[in-house]
């Protein structure tokens, strides 16, 4: 990663120095939530993002991937999350390119949270990473600022305390599959419908040896309540135009072409 | 005294404006005007008190009135938008107060305030009617609406208003502010769009503008700052004040009435470049 | 004042059956005061690509300068048009650059990716992406225009209905925004041809 670029830092204090407002980041306003089962781990996250008081997307994917056995949700800045999940997936993916070696939990961990420290909390990302290597499964939340816990049970965002309570009544050591998915999904029910910052679906990720179940929309709850019987239908002509130009694209040959999978190292 | 040239009727021997005042003064012993017991909130410090509430109660500060006297009486125009911040909350806006079949007002800064205060011109120009038997003047209407932004100053009212009409001594016309300012003149423009309209009212104004092309003027002038200013638009309505009273002459959807003054909206000054 | 209200804008973008269309309003102006009605605020990448850049006009103009260098870049190196997704991409991580001292730019993306699949996405100033299947929305009203979209929109429309519904929820969206409006412009982009239009609206 190139690095952070504060060109427009001057610039934008002396804005706001002058009373202008900068605009609100999209901020995921999130239950996400993380247990660890006999067999590996599952996480599990909410589907809204939210900008202000607005519900920015309504199905949005908060789990995001890190390594073929490591996943991560992330809450906070979507951005920041966004962003700090795809550079350690990026660093490890080079790093397995290396070393031939499946990646562990703790590098990424480590790599997360050197990221956020070095930014004192202004990367604004609150993670739970999971996932399952050699030394079997693990699950660590990670702060904006760069601390770290390793605990068999975690919540995120702000729904946590709702899933929280979910997972201190309802939490047991060597839990099956099922009774660990269950837990999960209630857990970010419990933030889905009483955090007003969390909503919509439930995502869930289920991480064992060599094996990743990624449930995108485990539970569809925001399916639109109403249909208009008689949608409101305008005929072409009903917008007055004054000017229009027309295009006709010209047989363009598409040279399609992925990136190389493979790295070319002279 | 009215005609072309300065307005010097402010250097005019004031005898006259004192009679007027002292008719007043013996009217306000006579009859309770009901001014005296708007009651205040209770609170320590009052002034910043009302200043913090009038930033979250501050609708209609977009808005252009005009008013200005010619040869053939007094015209009104004004838009009709309320905006609170970039939000436009109405387009539908009545900004000329019809105080009685001879006064108007109009309503720039908090739409509260003008209607209220003008709604209690009213009822003071009626009493002082029942009182003397006689219509009041402009000059003693505006006076009074001033004396009460006076009584008033500095707790938070905000209102720009022109309070316009026909008496015994012809067309009149002054503007009044929540400062407690007073000033009598021919030609006026209120409001954010002010500027505006004060640029095409200037250019076109003439003492011996005929009745039509006043109201076009007037009608012009609102349009064009409604073009302008963001927070100015809806429709102009358009009043004409004569010594029969005022009538509405007009009113007039600004969508329509820009592809009136530009039927090839490409031909607009605005329109340089093509964005296609 | 949000930074945003500074010059003051509207976009839409709207997918439709193999195709997409994206509109936005025509101001050009500095806070109340309105200077031009005949701003671009959308941009052409290529034949089946626009980006449409709400926000401050400063920012705007100098990312799309960006864009078209990069754009450029990318063909001399690829010999290709860019995918729209990989637009997104690039669009987001150049943005996601400034983190801490941000251009006041929010960007929606719409073009006709491979198999003339709709793309859209929109993001946040600091490249939050947010990819839609329907529609997206930026400028100084998203309020406004979410709320006509949302009632508005339907799937499957084909190119000359989707424009219909794009040019009310745009016109009727900013009739309730005094920093936005005044004339407004639509391209729609279709498998064999773009088609532009500029609208009638209020001037008020």
């Amino acid at each position: 990663m190139a690095g952070f670029n504060f060109d427009l830092c001057k610039r934008n204090s002396f804005l706001e120095s002058k009373g202008v407002k900068a605009p609100g980041y999209t901020k995921t306003g999130t239950t996400i939530a993380g247990v660890i089962f006999k067999d590996g781990v599952v996480l599990g996250a909410d589907t809204r993002s939210t900008a202000g008081s607005t519900v920015a997307d309504k199905n949005c994917e908060k789990i995001h991937f890190i390594a073929p056995n490591i996943y991560c949700c992330g809450a906070g800045t979507a951005a920041d999350t966004e962003n700090v999940t795809g550079m350690v997936a990026s660093q490890l993916d080079l790093h397995r390119y290396a070393t031939g070696r499946e990646s562990r939990v703790v590098t990424a961990m480590t790599l997360l949270k050197s990221h956020l420290f070095r930014y004192q909390g202004h990367v604004s990302a609150a993670l739970v990473l999971g996932g399952v290597d050699f030394r079997g499964p693990h699950l660590f939340t990670v702060y904006p600022h760069g601390s770290t816990d390793s605990l068999p049970y975690c919540t995120m965002g702000s729904g946590s305390l709702a899933a929280m309570a979910v997972f201190e009544s309802g939490y047991k050591d060597n839990m099956s599959r099922d009774e660990a998915v269950s837990l999960v999904d209630r857990a970010i029910q419990a933030g889905i419908w009483n955090d007003l910052g969390s909503g919509s679906n439930v995502d869930i990720c289920i991480i064992t040896k060599g094996k990743v179940d990624y449930l995108r929309n485990y539970k569809y709850f925001m399916d639109k309540t109403y249909v208009r019987k008689f949608p409101v239908c305008y005929p072409p002509g009903t917008t007055t135009v004054v000017r229009e130009k027309m295009v006709a694209l010209k047989d363009v040959d598409v040279i399609e072409g992925e990136a190389s999978e493979a790295m070319v190292i002279d | 005294m009215v005609g072309l040239g300065l307005d010097l009727s402010v250097l005019e021997n004031p005898s006259k404006s004192a009679a007027t005042d002292a008719q007043l003064d013996g009217l306000s012993v006579g009859v309770d005007l009901g001014m005296q017991s708007f009651p205040l909130p209770q609170v320590h410090d009052l002034d910043s008190f009302e200043r913090e509430v009038m930033e979250y109660v501050k609708p209609s500060h977009g808005t252009t009135t005009l008013g200005f006297i010619f040869q053939g009486g007094v015209i009104m125009a004004v838009d009709s938008r309320a905006s609170m911040g970039s939000y436009i909350s109405s387009q539908t806006v009545k900004k000329v107060i019809e105080i009685n079949p001879f006064l108007l007002g109009t309503m720039a800064g908090g739409a509260a305030d003008c209607q209220f205060w003008l709604r209690n011109l009213g009822t003071q120009c009626r009493l002082y009617e029942l009182n003397t038997g006689k219509r009041i003047t402009v000059r003693a209407a505006s006076k009074l609406l001033a004396n009460t932004m006076y009584s008033y100053k500095g707790m938070g009212l905000s209102m720009g208003t022109m309070v316009a009409g026909w008496d015994a001594t012809g067309p009149g016309l002054y503007y009044v502010d929540s400062d407690g300012q007073r000033t009598k003149g021919q030609v006026f423009s209120v409001g954010s769009g002010s500027l505006y309209a004060y640029g095409v009212l200037d250019q076109g104004y003439k003492w011996d503008l005929d009745v039509e092309t006043a109201v076009e003027l007037g009608r012009r002038a609102i349009y064009h700052a409604t073009f302008r200013d963001a927070v100015s638009g809806g429709t102009v309505s358009v009043y004409h004040v004569t010594e029969k009273g005022w009538t509405k002459i007009s009113g007039t959807d600004v969508g329509e009435l820009h592809y009136e003054y530009y039927d090839n909206p490409e031909k607009h000054p605005c329109n340089g470049t093509q964005p296609i | 004042m949000s930074i945003f209200e500074y010059n003051g804008s509207a976009i839409i973008g709207m997918a439709g059956k193999e195709c997409v269309a994206i509109g936005s309003d025509l101001r050009f102006g500095v806070q109340f005061q309105t200077l031009a009605t005949d701003y671009q605020k959308i941009y052409r990448i290529h034949d089946k690509l626009y980006l449409g850049l709400a926000g401050l006009g400063t920012d705007a103009q100098t990312l799309a300068a960006r864009f078209k260098f990069k754009h450029n870049m990318y063909k001399l190196r690829e010999e290709r048009d860019i995918r729209p997704s990989t637009f997104g991409q690039l669009v987001s991580s150049t943005l996601y650059e400034k983190r801490f001292g941000p251009y006041f730019c929010s960007p929606v993306v719409a073009g006709l990716d491979k198999d003339n699949v709709p793309y859209l996405c929109g993001m946040d100033t600091i490249g939050a992406i947010e990819t839609a299947k329907d529609f997206m929305v930026a400028g100084t009203a998203p309020d406004s225009l979410y709320g006509m979209c949302e009632s508005m929109f339907r799937p499957d429309l084909e190119p000359e209905e989707l424009f219909e519904v794009l040019s009310q929820c745009l016109l009727a969206g900013t009739d309730r925004d005094a920093l936005s409006g005044w004339g407004a412009i639509v391209h729609v982009i279709t498998k064999d041809k773009t088609n532009s239009r500029t609208l009638k609206g209020r001037m008020d």
